[in-house]
């Protein structure tokens, strides 16, 4: 990535604009969406009314008022059902991500501090695991445990925490090898404490990069199940699920699919460049 | 329209000064000439911007100069008023690099051979065939046995010397006018710098190339130039004959680097390090040359 | 020395294979849902569900299941599907040239395009050009296959639609191949209506999944090739007169591919990974789309085939980058 800072101090704004301002501004917007819906949806998420079926957003010909983003196929307002679309979204890329967090790094810090047959049976798992499709494996994994909101939690965390567990396992075995930890280590007991007490708080800015950078993954995966019908129950709207209709509806009504579209784009980009941004913050490594 | 002038030169630098963004100068108006299959030595300390030189000739000055000002004919050509594009074409169709460090020097994912031909098929038009036959034949001119064997290695395959070697037939086989040694000796061991300085004035006296040779060690220029230049901070302190310069060394500095020189034949001499007098007063000789030419800028 | 190296990847590989067709087996059969049950007409009697759990076997314990699935593996056996009546293996096969060919489709794309925008990267490095594609890069990496898939549907389905959104190929079109693979088989026979039917229809599956993976391309290989540009032997080869752009191409590529090659394979399996939700979206008929529709039905020998299919390719695929990487690294080749 280039050096910016050299170039015209403009930039410099810009730069910081948007690897950190814009995505907090949207995340923030999301989250107040998610919080306050009963109070900031102009309709009810779920009453159909199929007088007002397909209507078209507001800046456009035979919109009605009060349905700014236009009515999917059963007359349900697009606008409202984002708004609570974003609760579950938000919901569950927090839960999952930090499910997967906590389990992946566990993991990782075991198999980098102790290292021996634990790291090779560790090591061996992320292979075996990592051999799976994700999509695919997500699919599976919810096709077993059955459909709900507790399925598709533990679906993304069974399926990405190899992504913790990989980099923490590097981290934690530099840092095992430094002269703190040497000094610190003296029976099998006292080793667990080191490894809490010293090495944990090392690993965990990588950690929290990690963990932002799961959000946007875990929203991706719950927005794939639900298209593919396999997320929560069908009643309650996520943006997945209407992406899912507005695909099937897409000639006659794209509205539908466009702006729960946006919104999922959004959120992932904001997760992403987050991620991206503290990952080569912490980073002593790169530049 | 032509840019040359009828010259008996091969290179001409009239007044080279290069700066930094900032104003400090690199080079103060630096003037040589070289005649024909003449070897010029540039010594001077490190820093003292006898590599700049060379760079600037061969236009690949660092990207953080900003200002070049003076002028610099290669054969008469004036390179400092060229497109880019032309300049490139005009330097590498009439000079060549001996670079210092013959590790980095060489690509190491290309095998040996293209990357000596290449230059003579791609930039010079040359045919397969002859850039072929004049690669064999350099590399056996540079006592490298086995040519062909090295054309299908791999430099890491080969030794530091060897591969030296190698960059010294690589910068010889199109028969250049001009050829900037940059301290080729200087990452090699003793031994081997004598044999590559007797190569070097050998290939050069049989293609009648002139060489612009930097180094910073006084031995060297008395077993390989006919003429030296001594720099100092980006001045010329003494530009004369070599035998002269040693035999009656007109300026101070130079006689306390010709001092500095440990010598083998001589008897043990306590070390004679340049004399920190001598160092202050260039220092300021070179202040009051600065303040002068910032007030001619000013105008 | 190099046939011991060998030796051990495919033993590795083997013992992981095995643990993944361990996996999925007892997590499909753990599922709840009975798809004998399903597959049968209401009014079905107790007999005869457990006649057809005889057929399929479900009747026996786990390990016992798992040792005839085994064999009939190691024979080539990969069972019956339970929806589609035909044997997995036939049904597997059928779908995979699809999915390679929109793969390796894919990867082509990806290297073509992250291949350009590093080269230009490089030779504008230092300039705003340089920030801006820099900014780009890592705006589309952010994206998804599957976000990128649905922007396409948008604007090709909707916007301007040229492109189709749907299916592997014009469904007028009459294609009498011996084997699936469209393109190939299109090219040597000289059917440039089936290939040119299928590459539309290819191109924006294929552009979803690149996309990601050439922005990952375009910022590695640029890094690697600015590093390049720093050595001596680039120097000398601008003295030697060759242009920046030459430069570049003859001396830097060669050095900077190596590194890029070798993350490029492991993300090339993440790209297959991909086929199965982009599949889906485009309703591209290929293994990835099967494969929903296979754990939707609960089609337990299906799921198995295609899972196993998957993780095999995946670990061949790794195989073979790291056994192309050391021929390819002159070093390496010769230690």
């Amino acid at each position: 990535m280039a050096d910016v800072s050299t170039n015209s101090p403009r930039l410099i704004l810009t730069d910081t604009n948007f690897r950190l301002w814009l995505p907090l501004f949207w995340i923030g917007l999301i989250a107040a969406a998610a919080l306050f819906a009963p109070l900031i949806a102009p309709q009810d998420p779920l009453a159909q009314d199929l007088m007002m079926e397909r209507l078209p957003p507001f800046f456009m010909e035979g919109s009605a008022p009060g349905y700014w983003l236009g009515t999917d196929s059963l007359g349900r307002d697009v606008l409202s059902r984002i708004i609570y679309g974003a609760r579950i979204a938000l919901f569950v890329s927090l839960i999952a991500a930090t499910t997967t967090g906590i389990f992946g790094s566990a993991l990782g810090l075991i198999a980098g501090y102790y290292g021996g047959w634990a790291d090779r049976v560790i090591s061996r798992l992320v292979d075996i695991w990592m051999a799976f499709p994700p999509v695919l494996f997500a699919v599976l994994l919810v096709a077993v445990m059955g459909t709900g909101l507790g399925s598709v939690i533990a679906a993304i965390a069974l399926i990405d925490w190899t992504r913790f567990a990989r980099v923490i396992r590097a981290e934690t075995m530099v840092q095992a090898r430094m002269d703190y930890v040497d000094s610190a280590r003296i029976g099998g007991a006292r080793r667990a404490a080191t490894l809490v007490s010293e090495i944990l708080p090392n690993v965990m800015p990588s950690i929290i990069a990690l963990l932002m950078l799961e959000m946007g993954i875990a929203v991706i995966v719950e927005a794939i199940l639900s298209f593919v019908n396999l997320s929560i129950s069908s009643d309650d709207p996520t943006w997945g699920s209407m992406i899912a209709e507005g695909r099937g509806a897409i000639h006659f009504a794209w509205w539908v699919l466009l702006f729960p579209l946006i919104a999922l784009f959004m959120t992932v980009l904001s997760f992403s460049t987050l991620g991206e941004g503290l990952k080569q913050h912490f980073d002593p490594v790169l530049k | 329209m032509t840019m040359t002038t009828a010259h008996a030169h091969t290179l001409d630098i009239i007044n080279l000064n290069i700066a930094l963004p900032r104003g400090q100068r690199l080079l103060r108006n630096v003037s040589l000439q070289l005649e024909p299959g003449e070897v010029r030595a540039l010594v001077g300390e490190s820093g003292a911007g006898k590599s700049m030189i060379g760079k600037a000739v061969l236009g690949i000055l660092p990207h953080r100069i900003k200002r070049t000002e003076g002028e610099i004919l290669l054969e008469g050509a004036h390179l400092n008023v060229m497109t880019p594009a032309t300049r490139r074409n005009t330097v590498a169709k009439m000079s060549a690099l001996i670079p210092q460090d013959p590790l980095t020097a060489l690509n190491p994912v290309r095998k040996i051979g293209p990357q000596i031909t290449d230059p003579l098929t791609r930039i010079h038009g040359w045919s397969h065939q002859r850039a072929l036959a004049r690669a064999r034949e350099l590399l056996d001119r540079v006592h490298i046995r086995a040519p062909d064997r090295v054309m299908h290695s791999y430099p890491h395959e080969l030794s530091g010397g060897m591969r030296q070697r190698i960059l010294i037939a690589a910068a010889f086989a199109p028969s250049p006018r001009l050829i900037v040694a940059d301290e080729p000796t200087t990452a090699l061991d003793v031994t081997v710098q004598k044999q590559i300085l007797r190569l070097i004035r050998e290939l050069q006296r049989e293609t009648g190339t002139a060489v612009l040779f930097v180094t910073h060690d006084m031995g060297v220029v008395a077993k390989i130039s006919q003429k030296v230049t001594v720099l100092f901070a980006g001045r010329v302190i003494e530009d004369a004959a070599t035998r002269t310069v040693f035999e009656n060394p007109a300026h101070p500095y130079t006689q306390a680097l010709i001092a500095a020189t440990p010598t083998p034949n001589v008897s043990a001499e306590p070390f004679q390090p340049v004399p920190a007098a001598l160092i202050t007063e260039l220092h300021r000789e070179t202040l009051a040359a600065d303040a002068l030419y910032a007030q001619r800028g000013r105008r | 020395m190099l046939l011991k190296t060998v030796f051990v990847r495919l033993l590795t590989t083997v013992i992981t294979l095995f643990g993944v067709a361990v996996v999925v087996f007892v997590l499909v059969r753990v599922a709840p849902g009975n798809p004998i049950a399903m597959m049968l007409p209401p009014g079905a009697t107790e007999k005869d569900i457990a006649a057809l759990n005889a057929v399929y076997g479900f009747d026996k314990s786990l390990a016992e299941q798992f040792i005839i699935w085994l064999g009939g593996v190691l024979h080539g056996d990969f069972g019956t599907s339970i929806t589609l009546r035909q044997p997995v293996a036939e049904l597997v096969l059928g779908r995979l040239p699809a999915t390679l060919e929109l793969s390796s489709v894919a990867l082509l794309l990806a290297l073509a395009l992250g291949g350009c925008v590093a080269v230009i990267g490089a030779r504008k490095r230092g300039t705003g050009t340089e920030v801006g594609l820099d900014l780009t890069s890592g705006a589309v990496l952010s994206v998804p296959d599957f976000l990128w898939g649905l922007i396409f549907v948008l604007v090709f389905g909707v916007l301007w639609p040229v492109l189709s959104i749907s299916g592997r190929v014009d469904p007028r079109i009459d294609i009498d191949f011996t084997t699936n693979f469209y393109i190939f088989e299109g090219l040597l026979r000289g059917r440039l209506d089936v290939v040119g039917s299928t590459l539309s229809h290819m191109l924006m599956p294929a552009m979803s999944l690149a996309l990601p993976l050439a922005a990952m391309i375009a910022q590695l290989l640029k890094q690697n090739l600015k590093e390049a540009l720093t050595q001596d032997y680039t120097t000398l080869a601008r003295v030697r007169g060759f242009s920046e752009t030459a430069v570049i191409l003859r001396e830097a590529l060669r050095n900077a591919a190596l590194p890029t090659l070798a993350l490029v394979g492991v993300q090339f399996t993440f790209l297959i990974g991909g086929t199965v939700i982009v599949e889906r979206l485009f309703a591209f008929e290929g293994l990835g789309n099967m494969a929903i529709d296979a754990v939707i039905n609960r089609d337990l020998p299906l799921i198995q085939g295609i899972v196993l299919l998957f993780a095999a390719l995946f670990t061949v695929i790794n195989l073979l980058v790291d056994l192309s990487y050391t021929f390819l690294n002159p070093r390496l080749r010769h230690g």
